[in-house]
């Protein structure tokens, strides 16, 4: 490693309606679990929160596992009624959302994921 | 002479002129060697027992050549050391369980060396019970100077008191308890010498679960176990029924991902209908861990079907990485016949693999290949995953244009499928993001990249397909140098460069008038855009 990561650190704001969590280091295999149950710990009593905004300005780093996380904060909010920001993405971040196809899905109105199994099963679209 | 106080401690001695007669030998030698000797006063004391006494001796020479001995009894401060040198030696013994044991994860190994302790320490015969299946135990059998024995045999646990409970983890039954004449002729070891005269039968402790029991037999010529040496022998158990439980434990883990490894290993891969297929995969070093990539190929049924290649990286690690690898490839398994419409299988997958509990996901590539008229015709489709690259004739490195949303995490799957042709020596190759990902470099730390990627490739032109594949696992293995690396794998599928389709798709032209070319050109790519949700 030429410069090594910053040791991860989750940066809680939390302000009348909306949370603001900076994400420092790496997302990762070992560290993304902890933002996570931050979220979750977060969304669990309070339904005044509006909105949750993840600042991913000092993010170094992140793998499937980290983006898995991202997805499973998404369905959290989404299902607490939540809008889901993703501020200040690194590069490496939005080549990942652009790979993977995700970046609609976090961008999208948060009630558009109700019921995460219940839709787009065996809906193709037939061409041959 | 002796004073009244010697009396007491010796009272066989005569009041004579040569008392030596009836002292004890070791005082007598004591006195020959300082009267007779050079002289020279002995400075350590000299000891020994007395009618079952203890005592030290000190000598002081007079002037006249005679010599007063001063008789010390050092019985309770003998028995103190005695004591104190046996506690040491057990916590020696004590030591040396744990560290032969600890040492080695062998559940046979640390069986066989818990009893070659056993008799070495504590016993002439020892005999472990491992918990076993249904009635047949596993045995493994020592006696002092015998070979260690170990068999599987159907035993009735009940035939020996105490067994039964030990083997259940109870506590174990007291020696004393345990007439040696109740010993089955299974707990005695071939070649022991001699009736059993005394017996433990202790549990080996595990972790939550017994380890097993420990049978320690002593020949009826040898002294019985004490109440001390009952105690001692199941703190010996304790040390090696942890160590033996440790180690059975991480022989069952090790055995699950043996099994699942077995289950996961990527196939072997070569020419298939025409077409050439290699693959690799060079799994991360994190030994334990089973990786999340995996690839297969499906044959078609015939030359005129496409077969389909699955290149994937499922999200983490371990057992969850392993059971959802599984899963998808079982699942693309039944999907085949439905491999004509890759829309269709990643959104049947997606439903599959969607779950309330998890958004753990996979990121993967479909490719169909079938040779016609001398080239191979591919569609591909990437599910989320890094754009397959196309090694052309003339040295190009294409990044098709294939994209689409991962699988198993969000309610729907969008994705825009490209199809292309492969001339004679082209190759396409899918990989996982453990290559471009790869840290190192000169400098170490940096990514290897798509671009050293495309211009590693560059240098592959006309290489068939496994040739490619060594080419970039050996640079992304010169790239990383000692460095740690996730999950690498790579498949090439190429247009064989010479040589007719292998007579297998029974067209003898290559390049015929009668095969109808696919709209948009031989090496044209067309797009096709599926999105649904």
């Amino acid at each position: 490693m030429t410069t090594p990561s910053p040791e991860f650190g989750l940066d809680i704001t939390h302000a009348s309606d909306v949370l603001v969590i900076e994400v420092v280091g790496d997302l990762d295999y070992e560290t993304s679990d902890e933002l996570l149950d931050t979220v979750v710990d977060h969304l669990a009593p309070d339904t005044a929160l509006r909105r949750l905004r993840l600042d991913f300005r000092r993010l170094t780093w992140i793998d499937s596992l980290g983006l898995s996380t991202l997805l499973m904060v998404h369905r959290h909010t989404s299902a607490a009624g939540l809008t889901l920001e993703l501020d200040n993405r690194p590069g490496f971040l939005d080549r990942m959302l652009d790979l993977t196809g995700t970046l609609d899905h976090f961008t999208a109105t948060a009630t558009a994921e109700g019921d995460p199994t219940g839709t787009g099963a065996g809906t193709g679209t037939g061409t041959g | 002479m002796v004073n009244d106080a010697a009396r007491n401690v010796l009272p066989e001695v005569p009041d004579g002129e040569d008392p030596h007669v009836s002292l004890p030998d070791w005082l007598t030698e004591a006195h020959r060697y300082l009267a007779d000797g050079p002289g020279e006063g002995r400075t350590e004391p000299l000891s020994g027992a007395i009618g079952g006494r203890h005592y030290e001796a000190h000598a002081r020479l007079s002037a006249d050549g005679d010599v007063a001995w001063w008789l010390i009894d050092a019985t309770d401060r003998r028995l103190a050391e005695e004591t104190l040198r046996s506690e040491q030696e057990r916590a020696a013994i004590l030591t040396e369980v744990s560290s032969t044991l600890l040492s080695s994860l062998n559940v046979p190994r640390n069986m066989e060396a818990t009893v070659r302790m056993a008799t070495r320490h504590l016993a002439d015969a020892a005999l472990l019970v491992a918990p076993g299946q249904g009635r047949r135990f596993p045995l493994t059998y020592a006696h002092v100077g015998g070979p260690v024995t170990q068999v599987t045999r159907a035993i009735d646990p009940n035939t020996l008191p105490g067994l039964a409970e030990a083997l259940q983890g109870f506590p174990p039954v007291p020696t004393r308890w345990i007439n040696p004449d109740d010993i089955p002729s299974w707990a005695i070891p071939e070649g022991f010498e001699g009736p059993v005269g005394s017996v433990i039968v202790t549990p080996l402790p595990g972790h939550g679960v017994p380890a097993g029991a420990l049978i320690l037999l002593r020949s009826s010529t040898e002294r019985a176990f004490t109440e001390s040496e009952d105690v001692f022998a199941r703190m010996f158990a304790a040390r090696a029924g942890a160590a033996l439980s440790a180690a059975r434990l991480y022989t069952e883990q090790a055995t699950i991902t043996a099994t699942l490894m077995q289950e996961l290993l990527p196939p072997q891969l070569g020419s298939l209908h025409g077409v050439e297929y290699a693959g690799s995969y060079r799994p991360a070093q994190d030994h334990e861990r089973i990786g999340g990539d995996f690839y297969d190929v499906h044959a078609g049924a015939d030359p005129s079907q496409e077969s389909l290649v699955v290149l994937g990286d499922v999200a983490g690690k371990g057992l969850d990485a392993a059971v959802l690898t599984g899963k998808i490839r079982n699942t693309l398994h039944a999907l085949l016949p439905l491999a004509g419409d890759h829309q269709q299988v990643l959104n049947l997958l997606n439903a599959a693999l969607l779950t309330s509990r998890h958004t753990r996901f996979a990121t993967l590539v479909l490719a169909s290949a079938r040779r016609r008229a001398g080239r191979v015709r591919l569609r591909l489709t990437s599910a989320g995953h890094p754009a397959p690259l196309i090694v052309r004739a003339d040295g190009r490195v294409e990044e098709c244009g294939t994209r689409g949303t991962l699988v198993g995490a969000m309610p729907a799957v969008s994705v825009q499928s490209v199809e292309t042709d492969l001339a004679p020596g082209e190759t396409c190759l899918l990989y996982t993001d453990g290559i471009t990902e790869a840290r190192g470099g000169p400098l170490g730390g940096e990514l290897y990249g798509v671009e050293r990627l495309k211009r590693a490739l560059a240098e592959c032109v006309g290489m068939p397909a496994e040739a490619v594949v060594e080419h970039v696992q050996m640079l992304a293995a010169q790239w990383l140098g000692q460095g740690r690396h996730d999950d690498m794998a790579v498949v090439a599928v190429s247009a064989p460069r010479t040589g007719p389709p292998t007579g297998l798709d029974g067209h003898a032209h290559d390049e015929g008038p009668g095969d109808p070319e696919p709209p948009g050109g031989p090496a044209g790519t067309r797009e096709r855009n599926g999105r649904t949700a």
